[in-house]
This record gives structure tokens, sequence and C-alpha cells, in this order.
């Protein structure tokens, strides 16, 4: 059995770790302001939450034919909730922030 | 499904585990069912499951794409006293083999566990992912 030598190590180049950045520029109207993105995303939260709500009301009436749909829509809900809390508590905190630079 | 795929997936399978267990439920249920030996005796019902296709914007997941049957001819069984049997004390049983649908439900029950297993821990994940950066 050969063991082959060690061969010499490829040349580190700086470019290929750090790319240039680009300059983020604002997009004013290309995109949905955070108000709407917001809203729809309301919009969906309380779509889920609504289809888990006439989910419990068939398994109370006992039309519902399988009783995971109801907690798989009940946790969908929830976790949608949380994340929906989140970022909306995160847009608070930021434009907070913002409002303390003037001072 | 989105954001939350995992769930989305996870949901189909315990359909079609909840479908298995009912084809065994069935099964069980229809073992001692008999007919005359002149008629068709009760086939075991079997899932077919199928893996969904991730044409159309489906993100993976499995789906019952439809039941199998069993033997029509069943086993005959000497019960003269029977009423339904035949001139030759003969009535027809199903086929079907008790210690298999025994296995056969732990197997769906076991796998309707697993299924409601990768739904709580993608909830856990979708909740551990929200803590990012919390503090």
């Amino acid at each position: 059995m050969s063991i082959p030598p060690i061969g010499a190590m490829p040349s580190v180049s700086a470019a290929s770790f750090a790319q240039p950045t680009q300059a983020v520029r604002p997009s004013v109207g290309g995109e949905a302001d955070f108000g709407t993105s917001l809203g729809s995303a309301i919009d969906g939260l309380q779509s889920m939450q609504s289809t888990a709500s006439e989910l419990a009301i068939k398994a109370v009436t006992g039309d519902l034919a399988d009783v995971h749909d109801y907690t798989i829509a009940a946790t969908q809900a929830s976790v949608a909730m949380e994340l929906t809390a989140t970022i909306r508590n995160r847009a608070v905190d930021a434009f907070n922030e913002i409002m303390r630079m003037q001072g | 499904m989105g954001t939350f795929a995992a769930i989305g997936i996870a949901g189909s399978g315990l359909d079609v585990y909840r479908k298995w267990i009912d084809a065994v439920s069935d099964n069980l249920a229809n073992i001692n069912t008999v007919r005359p030996s002149n008629e068709a005796a009760f086939q075991a019902r079997y899932v077919v499951a199928q893996a969904n296709d991730n044409q159309g914007g489906e993100s993976g997941g499995v789906h019952v794409a439809g039941a199998a049957f069993g033997s029509a001819e069943g086993r005959l069984v000497y019960e003269p006293d029977h009423p339904l049997a035949d001139q030759n004390g003969y009535v027809r049983y199903p086929d079907i083999d008790m210690s298999s649908q025994m296995v056969q439900l732990i197997m769906a029950q076991r796998g309707y566990q697993a299924n409601a297993s990768v739904i709580d821990r993608a909830k856990d994940m979708y909740s551990t992912a929200l803590t990012i950066g919390r503090n």
C-alpha cells in the first residue's frame, strides 16, 4: 500500500471569500410596504384560524372524518399566530429604535 | 403547503395510516363472516399507498391510490350444523390471517405515531426559529 505525498495547498485569494458588496437601494413602490404585507399575513392567519374553528365545530357535531385534521389545523394556526406576532413585535421594536434616533 | 411543508407531509402520512388501520379493522371485524359455499367470501381489504408526485406545486407526501382486495374464494370449512352449510356441509370463510392482521395493526399504529411525532418536532422547530434573536 502506497501513501501519496501531501501536495501543496492551493493559494487562498481574498476574493473567493469576500464578495464585493452591493449597495442596497431602497425600493419604493417595487415591493409591497410593510403594512400591506403584514395585512396579508394577518388575512392568511385569519383563514387558518377559521379553518381550525370550522374543524372544531365538525368535531363536536361528529362530522370530523379525521381527528388529526383538526389538531394539525390548530397547530398550524397557533404557529402562524406566533410567527405573525413575532414579525409584528420585531417591526415595532425597529420602529421604536428609529424613533429614538432623533433624541 | 409553503411554510409548514413538514406538517402537511406528515399529515398526509397520518391520513394513509389511518386508512390502513380502517382496512385492518374491517378485515378483523369480518374475519368470521360466513357465506354459503356458492357465494364469494368476504374479501380482505388492502390499502395501496402511493407517493405524491412533485408536479403542480405539491411538496411531497403520500396518498391512498386505491384499495386492493384479497381472495374471494376464501376457505371452505366443514360445518354441517351451520344454517348456511351446503348439502356437503361446507361454508365459506374469508381467507384472512388473524396474526398477519394484528402485525399490520401494529405497523399502522407505529407509522401513525411516527408521523405524529414528526408534526410535533416540526412545530417545535418552527417555534425555535421564532426565538432566534429574541434577546
